[in-house]
């Protein structure tokens, strides 16, 4: 990830601006050779790098979409190939809500309970048709789209989505914390 | 297999090959203990309660032009070919039970009751009972006397209301765009 | 040399061991409590290991569990009350997610009691498909418990192995219905269309595989000194016990009850086919272990029978004849009035069934699953009940936790195979 500049070009003064037919000399050689092998690069970027490509999920699975979130840690689909194979089961070690499956009005709390103990920052991943807008279940217990209660970042629609399609939307929320976009804690609040 | 010595029997019924025990609530227990210990029902498998409230209530379905008439945009709500006949009173109590032998055999015990109207436990005589009648009291309101643990289930603990009743609405939230607004 | 002393093992005890006056509720004895050593903790509804979102109180006494309290309800979806608001087409496709490992078994057992109501045969191709797809679902769920359970005893890379055949089991279902999980195969009538020509030859190769693969897990699992230790005499649940809690399937027939559905009240074409019922008389976790190895030889056994058959009976039809409550085949919509009419009230109105209640119950993966159904002559059901086999598997959690230690409850909770789904529906 270099910033793809000779430093030359970057306004550093040296002696060839006094010099106007000096070519560069050794150090700035030795520079540029350090430039193509050295990733160069600011510190958020470096930092979205490492929240991406280790975001360990927190074992949320309450119903059948749990088994195609199990489905993605399994040999075929492998999720360890992005690093997150490691699902933890305590919020504080967690970066990722994976709400994977139906929330009854009993579940909302422990829910928010557990968001709660994340630590930033945190993403939420609300993961088939039930959790992204209450699914089929227009009723009376189902909380109607998870993001009631905690900011979402990701919906992955599909009852059950496919383990393909949920690997499709963390690996869009990878591109989006690498691009510099903010957790959704940061940008919007909860729905009405 | 006859059902004459079972105590509190009010009424027979065979259908589809599935015998209905209708029995009196006050002697439901000595109805059950007669059938678990002489008639070797050991097994209860489910506790069912039905609400009837509004049963019969749409009516004769009619041709369209008829006085009645058929409502095109909301045509699963068309009446029946036969109006069915009423039942009771509101709530049934449906106690399945199985007797594990070869062949095996089942019946059904039900009990009739009124809105609050309470029915005795059966725990006594099948601890399985425990949580089936805890989710027939939590999802119907009916009470169940000399129960050991009579609390909610499956809602939270202060939950009000009844959601399995028919006056209980289905709730969730209005579909946009949906209704002729 | 041993590392710790064996624990002797305990074996199946005489009497009762239902707890009083609560069957389902482990109480603290007073002199217990009266020591101040007792500890209540939550295993609360997120959990690794509770398969779900079951939430045990649980009273410890340094190690070992002197009371449990467990509190379901945290899934409740209100499954009943929706599908009173359906035709009862559109009604199938919310059984399946009651209990999503079993999702084949239970649209059968609403579809069976549709078809009950209605008095409607179906055709042999139907049935044989149905009992190919219940026993390939019982493969999936097995797998799963199997994955699952041995996972959370330790026994980690388990989960990868068993995933790996449900990924062939979900290739299967894929092939036939469209998608991996909660297929909607299943109609009033038979299969909502035919089996695709290639299905045969990749089930073949499926069953082929299947027993190597169980031998697999055998080799992995059966004599591991480490999951002998944590599973033999642990759970005990005797035979008198597991009848009064309503247990069944393989609880049930790990303490010694030979009771299967699909033998003593065969539905579909179960008494057409060959396989044996596994067992176990111990009644504790490694029994019920036990039976959920052999009862995935058996559902292999009866795949590939199945199979067979089916290759048979290519060009068959697959859904019956009845344009009341099935719909007609697309290319008469062109020619017949007729058909064109009984598609209109079909897809519309819905079909009626006639009024009356039933109850049917199947063999599912988890034991007797159970669907009473109360139907008012009209479009849509009055009534559904489902009697869910995990629900009452919960209820058995006190009594097989009686001198139990806290690692031997993820042990027991796990064997008792329940989907949390199917409790609280």
């Amino acid at each position: 990830m270099a910033v793809g500049k000779p430093l030359r070009q970057l306004g550093l003064n040296s002696e060839r601006v006094l010099w106007p037919s000096k070519g560069p000399g050794k150090f700035e050689t030795e520079i540029e050779n350090l430039e193509q092998r050295v990733g160069l690069t600011t510190l958020e970027k470096a930092v979205a790098w490492a929240h991406s490509k280790s975001m360990w999920p927190d074992t949320f699975g309450l119903a059948c979409c749990a088994m195609e979130m199990m489905a993605i840690v399994s040999s075929r689909y492998d999720i360890a190939r992005f690093g997150m194979e490691a699902f933890r089961s305590s919020p504080r070690q967690a970066d990722l809500l994976i709400v994977s499956g139906r929330v009854a009005h009993k579940m909302a709390p422990p829910l928010r309970q557990i968001y709660d103990q994340m630590l930033e920052p945190k993403w939420v991943v609300a993961m088939g048709a039930c959790a992204s807008s209450g699914g089929m279940f227009n009723n009376y217990t189902i909380l109607q789209s998870v993001d009631k209660i905690v900011p979402v970042d990701i919906y992955v629609p599909g009852c059950p989505p496919r383990p393909e399609q949920l690997m499709e939307g963390i690996l869009r929320l990878h591109e989006a914390v690498q691009a510099g976009v903010p957790p959704a804690y940061e940008i919007r609040s909860v729905a009405s | 297999m006859t059902f004459e010595a079972v105590p509190g029997v009010i009424e027979t019924k065979e259908a589809h090959g599935e015998t209905t025990l209708v029995v009196d609530p006050a002697r439901l227990v000595e109805a059950c203990t007669h059938l678990r210990d002489a008639d070797g029902f050991n097994f209860l498998s489910d506790i069912a309660a039905a609400d009837y409230l509004g049963w019969g209530s749409a009516g004769p379905s009619g041709y369209i032009g008829t006085a009645w008439g058929r409502d095109l945009n909301r045509p699963s709500t068309a009446g029946y070919q036969q109006v069915p006949a009423p039942k009771p009173k509101r709530f049934s109590m449906s106690y399945h039970l199985l007797a594990l032998e070869q062949p095996p055999r089942r019946v059904r015990v039900q009990v009739w009751l009124d809105d609050g109207e309470p029915v005795p436990s059966v725990v006594s005589v099948w601890p399985t009972a425990d949580w089936h009648e805890r989710e027939a009291w939590d999802m119907m309101g009916i009470p169940v006397a000399g129960h050991p643990n009579l609390k909610r289930i499956l809602m939270e603990d202060d939950w009000e209301g009844h959601p399995l009743r028919k006056d209980y609405p289905i709730g969730g939230e209005p579909v946009r765009f949906s209704e002729a607004e | 040399m041993a590392i710790a002393p064996d624990r002797p093992r305990a074996a199946i005890y005489d009497g009762s061991r239902i707890p009083q006056p609560v069957p389902t509720v482990l109480h603290v004895p007073e002199e217990l409590r009266a020591t101040g050593d007792v500890l209540q903790v939550n295993f609360g509804p997120n959990h690794p290991s509770t398969h779900g979102v079951l939430r045990l109180i649980v009273d410890l006494y340094g190690e070992e569990v002197v009371g449990l309290e467990a509190v379901v309800g945290y899934v409740h979806t209100g499954f009943e009350k929706n599908m009173e608001q359906k035709t009862w087409w559109k009604a199938i496709t919310y059984p399946e997610r009651i209990d999503y490992l079993a999702y084949q078994n239970n649209e059968l057992v609403f579809v069976l009691a549709i078809e009950k109501l209605l008095g409607l045969e179906i055709p042999e191709k139907a049935k044989y498909m149905r009992m190919l797809l219940c026993e390939l679902n019982r493969i999936h769920s097995h797998l799963i418990w199997l994955g699952t359970s041995a996972l959370e005893l330790g026994a980690i890379s388990m989960f990868w192995y068993c995933f790996r055949e449900r990924e062939l089991v979900l290739d299967l279902t894929e092939m036939v219905a469209g998608t991996r999980m909660h297929t909607r195969y299943f109609q009033a009538g038979g299969l909502a269309e035919d089996i695709p020509p290639g299905f045969y030859a990749q089930c073949r190769t499926f069953c082929d595989w299947m027993p190597k693969a169980v031998d697999d897990y055998e080799r992995m699992l059966s004599r591991n000194k480490i999951w002998l230790e944590r599973t033999r005499g642990i759970g005990l649940l005797s035979r008198e016990d597991a009848i009064a809690l309503g247990q069944s399937g393989p609880v049930l027939r790990a303490s010694g009850v030979d009771w299967d559905l699909r033998k003593v009240q065969p539905y579909l074409a179960y008494d057409r086919v060959d396989f044996e019922v596994p067992v176990y008389p111990d009644g504790d976790v490694y029994a019920r272990y036990r039976v959920h190895i052999d009862e995935l030889r058996e559902s292999t056994r009866i795949v590939r029978q199945c199979n067979d058959v089916l290759e048979a009976m290519q060009g068959e039809p697959w859904i019956a004849d009845d344009r009341k409550v099935v719909l007609p085949p697309r290319h008469e919509l062109h020619t017949s009035m007729e058909s064109l009419i009984h598609h209109f009230k079909i897809v519309t109105e819905g079909y009626r069934v006639p009024e009356g209640e039933v109850y049917v119950t199947i063999e599912s993966p988890r034991g007797e699953n159970g669907c009473y159904v109360v139907s008012d002559g009209g479009p849509k059901p009055w009534r559904v009940k489902f009697r869910a086999p995990s629900f009452v598997a919960l209820e058995a959690t006190a009594t097989c936790m009686r001198n139990a230690y806290v690692a031997d409850m993820i042990a027991i909770v796990g064997s008792l195979d329940t989907v949390m789904g199917e409790v609280d529906r």
